[in-house]
């Protein structure tokens, strides 16, 4: 008897389990698209191809720096850093072209601050042996954000070159500039995660750090560059936000690493690290801009905005949780 | 001894999970004040017994009795209630409160909502003197040694009405003046009629103080008897089986060639030759993790490590797998292998320094090949390595090192509770890299391993080795000895 019974009890795991799969991959897609659905039905000028474009400029920020937050939450760190340190880039950035330094020139040096203040992340979470990544990125939120009202003063540095606001404002042909340089960093961090030993070593840090040591994964060397990769993506968030705004604002990207943390595990990364994808994280982005557009659209008040998408980060983590214990019964 | 009726009696107890059967119609009791000792290979099925003594599993088959009546236990809290207490190999106390608040964890007297610390205290002194120790119950345990803070643990155990206390391993951690303290505080509760399970891979200790002795193994039991009427030699082949112990026993493999794969110079000395097998013994605490780990990337001060004659600098993990060595740790699951993770991505970690592309097609027919030479048991290289079982688990480990390429294999307890049918083609796999020129230093617990695999064993105590033994020499007495700072 329970040797007959047996094999249909072994097939039925192994069909959960690739269903299963099957969500974990693709259930942050198909959230977006019930949700861009619902607001298509909800709204007759949701689903416009100039407001579906809107929508992606208006996501290009954060899904930058959500890029770099992807690479750290893989880890199995945290990175609270990112959204002061855009608003410094941002104000360097404006500040050095109207003292007259080339906007290349100055990209470039925003670049380098975003990188190095990242960096130092990494290096004092490490060298120091900070018990979490929490408090050395808490503590350069704090110190980021201070600089970037001592350097501006507090006010916003307006009026930008026309080739800088490009980057934030333009568009070739119909596709906006912010979007070309989102698929372009996703493209690079596809490929740098997915397809480079450097990248593997990120995945086995966050799986077993311990593990990862042991096997000879410089592990050090490896969170310092996470980081540092964070710091970079938030200070090309900074360089696009500056162009699209036209101007260095001090208090740019206040709370953006919180819309970085939630675009990430958003899309199905895990807060224990070793688990996480760009694609993810890119649908991530875009549910957040989604809903932000279709609640302004449907002329929902920012604060109740607010509300709603803080239930959409809890809801979405909830839904991966039981996915995952599915996946786990599906095995076992 | 004669009594009525069995404290607790376990008639034909049955469990499997899945398809694999754990234990197998297995019957055991144990009468008040008795000392009755349980012992068998990992894996025989001791744990899961007392996993269901105690309440944590239900039995899948099988009657259990306690005073001579049936019960049926629901779950940990009906075994506390019995009287039936686990004292854990890995001591469950929580180190920054007092022994006393530890003692009463859960239970503090209390008055009229306020705990009463004067009672806990009293109380608390009096459970520790009746065992013989004074230790002040104010101190917070953390400051306690390791033998009594399983002393605390002790007398929780039998502060409240405890009648049958099952001890897991309980001299693991302790030298042998403690274990001898600990044996007067077991004669102590025996006197006083309670009855105790004793599990311990260290047959001296069976001797010295159980009554009784009960081998499983492979979820059967395979004897019970006094423990004054039963050998040794009776023992270990009950545990190993006579088969499996022809299988496991091999003179050592002698593929040792004149060339240094490995020296280290310093307070401690020692070298490896290409091809040799050197076992590394000693008790638990010995140094013996801690040399391996260090030899491994943490430098030791004033230690200097040569591979292949050529002196190299290690200060992390990093120089050392560049040095081509390779470190099989005691714990796979939290320092060997990235559970989560595929078989494939595990087996290449450590191969792809030097490289910043994978090479996806190159390193998947590679670790194919491991997969095969290996026979591990997988269907697809991108399963996770978490489903797999633990002899396979270790030879994903041992997968990854081949494919770097290490010629230096530093084992810790590379058998560590894997179940015997791996084991035997764990040790072939040992034969088979040392056969191919590989230098291996093998930490080992078990006497049999050492000797079935060792051209020589290195011996540690109290962080320096002690001695060495050639392969014929290496006998439990000789090596007790030794691991007890013995001279040579």
């Amino acid at each position: 008897m329970s040797v007959a019974v047996q094999p249909a009890r072994a097939a039925k795991p192994r069909q959960m389990a690739s269903l299963a799969n099957l969500m974990r991959r693709f259930g942050p897609l198909l959230g977006l698209l019930i949700l861009c659905g619902a607001l298509g039905a909800a709204s007759d000028r949701f689903l416009t191809a100039d407001n579906l474009l809107n929508v992606c400029r208006q996501s290009a920020v954060n899904a930058l720096v959500s890029l770099g937050q992807l690479a750290v939450i893989i880890t199995g760190g945290i990175d609270l850093s990112v959204g002061s340190v855009l608003g410094l880039c941002c104000v360097m950035v404006a500040l050095l072209m109207h003292a007259g330094v080339p906007p290349a020139a100055s990209v470039a040096a925003a670049l380098a601050i975003g990188s190095g203040l990242g960096a130092l992340n990494g290096v004092l979470l490490t060298k120091l042996h900070l018990p979490h990544p929490f408090i050395p990125t808490l503590g350069m939120m704090n110190v980021a954000r201070g600089l970037a009202l001592v350097v501006s003063g507090g006010f916003p540095v307006s009026e930008l070159p026309p080739g800088f606001r490009f980057w934030g404002a333009g568009s070739i042909g119909w596709l906006p500039a912010p979007v070309l340089v989102v698929a372009v960093m996703a493209g690079l961090f596809y490929l740098f995660l997915g397809r480079t030993t450097v990248g593997r070593d990120i995945y086995a840090i966050g799986g077993n750090q311990q593990a990862a040591r042991l096997s000879g994964v410089p592990v050090d060397r490896r969170l310092i560059l996470v980081y540092g990769l964070s710091g970079l993506t938030a200070a090309i968030g900074a360089i696009v936000l500056a162009g699209r705004m036209n101007s260095g604002f001090p208090l740019a990207g206040v709370g953006g690493e919180l819309d970085s943390i939630a675009a990430v595990v958003i899309g199905g990364a895990s807060f224990l690290g070793g688990v996480g994808t760009v694609s993810g994280t890119l649908v991530g982005a875009l549910i957040m801009g989604v809903l932000r557009n279709g609640l302004n659209l449907l002329n929902v008040s920012a604060a109740w905005q607010t509300v709603v998408i803080g239930i959409v980060i809890v809801a979405a983590v909830w839904v991966d949780i039981v996915r995952q214990r599915a996946a786990g019964k599906g095995r076992k | 001894m004669d009594h009525p009726a069995p404290l607790l009696d376990l008639r034909g107890i049955s469990k499997s999970f899945g398809s694999s059967v754990v234990l197998d119609a297995v019957d055991f009791d144990v009468h008040a004040g008795e000392v009755h000792a349980l012992i068998g290979e990992n894996g025989a099925g001791k744990s899961t017994l007392m996993n269901i003594v105690s309440g944590v599993l239900s039995p899948g088959a099988g009657d259990m009795y306690w005073d001579g009546r049936p019960i049926v236990l629901d779950g940990p809290r009906g075994a506390q209630e019995l009287g039936i207490r686990f004292v854990h190999q890995e001591l469950a106390l929580v180190p920054q409160l007092s022994v006393a608040e530890n003692i009463f964890l859960g239970r503090c007297p209390a008055r009229r909502g306020l705990v009463s610390f004067r009672e806990m205290h009293r109380r608390s002194k009096q459970v520790l003197a009746e065992l013989g120790h004074e230790i002040d119950p104010r101190r917070p345990v953390m400051e306690l040694s390791l033998a009594e803070q399983q002393l605390v643990e002790i007398a929780r155990a039998v502060a409240f009405e405890g009648r049958l206390i099952i001890m897991d391993e309980p001299t693991a951690p302790l030298d042998d003046h403690d274990t001898e303290a600990l044996f007067r505080t077991i004669r102590l509760l025996r006197g006083r009629g309670v009855g105790l399970i004793y599990i311990s891979h260290r047959l001296k200790e069976i001797f010295a103080i159980a009554d009784r002795v009960t081998v499983l193994r492979d979820g059967r039991r395979i004897l019970t008897r006094p423990a004054g009427e039963v050998t040794h030699e009776e023992l270990v082949r009950a545990m190993i089986g006579a088969d499996l112990k022809e299988r496991l026993r091999h003179p050592p493999a002698g593929y040792a060639q004149p060339e240094e794969a490995l020296r280290v110079e310093g307070p401690i000395r020692f070298a490896l030759h290409r091809g040799e097998i050197v076992g590394l013994a000693g008790l638990a605490g010995a140094g013996r993790t801690r040399l391996l780990q260090s030899l491994f990337g943490a430098a030791i001060s004033g230690v200097d490590v040569y591979v292949n004659g050529r002196a190299i600098r290690l200060r992390s993990p990093v120089d050392a797998v560049r040095a081509g060595l390779a470190l099989v740790p005691d714990d796979r699951k939290s320092k060997g292998l990235v559970l989560g993770a595929s078989l494939l991505t595990n087996i290449a970690l450590a191969g792809s320094r030097g490289r910043f592309l994978i090479r996806r097609s190159q390193e998947r027919q590679a670790a194919r090949e491991w997969i095969g030479k290996l026979r591990i048991k997988t269907a697809e290289p991108d399963h996770p390595v978490v489903y797999l079982s633990g002899g396979t688990q270790q030879k994903v480990v041992l997968a990854k090192w081949l494919m770097a390429g290490a010629r230096v294999f530093l084992l810790d307890e590379p058998t560590r509770g894997i179940d015997v049918g791996a084991k035997a083609e764990i040790y072939d796999l040992i034969r088979q890299l040392a056969h191919d020129g590989a230098a291996i230093l093998l930490a080992s617990s078990e006497l049999e391993e050492l000797t079935s695999l060792a051209d020589r064993t290195l011996v540690m105590h109290r962080g320096r080795i002690t001695g060495e033994l050639a392969g014929a020499q290496a006998t439990d007495e000789a090596i007790m000895h030794l691991a007890t700072g013995g001279v040579n």
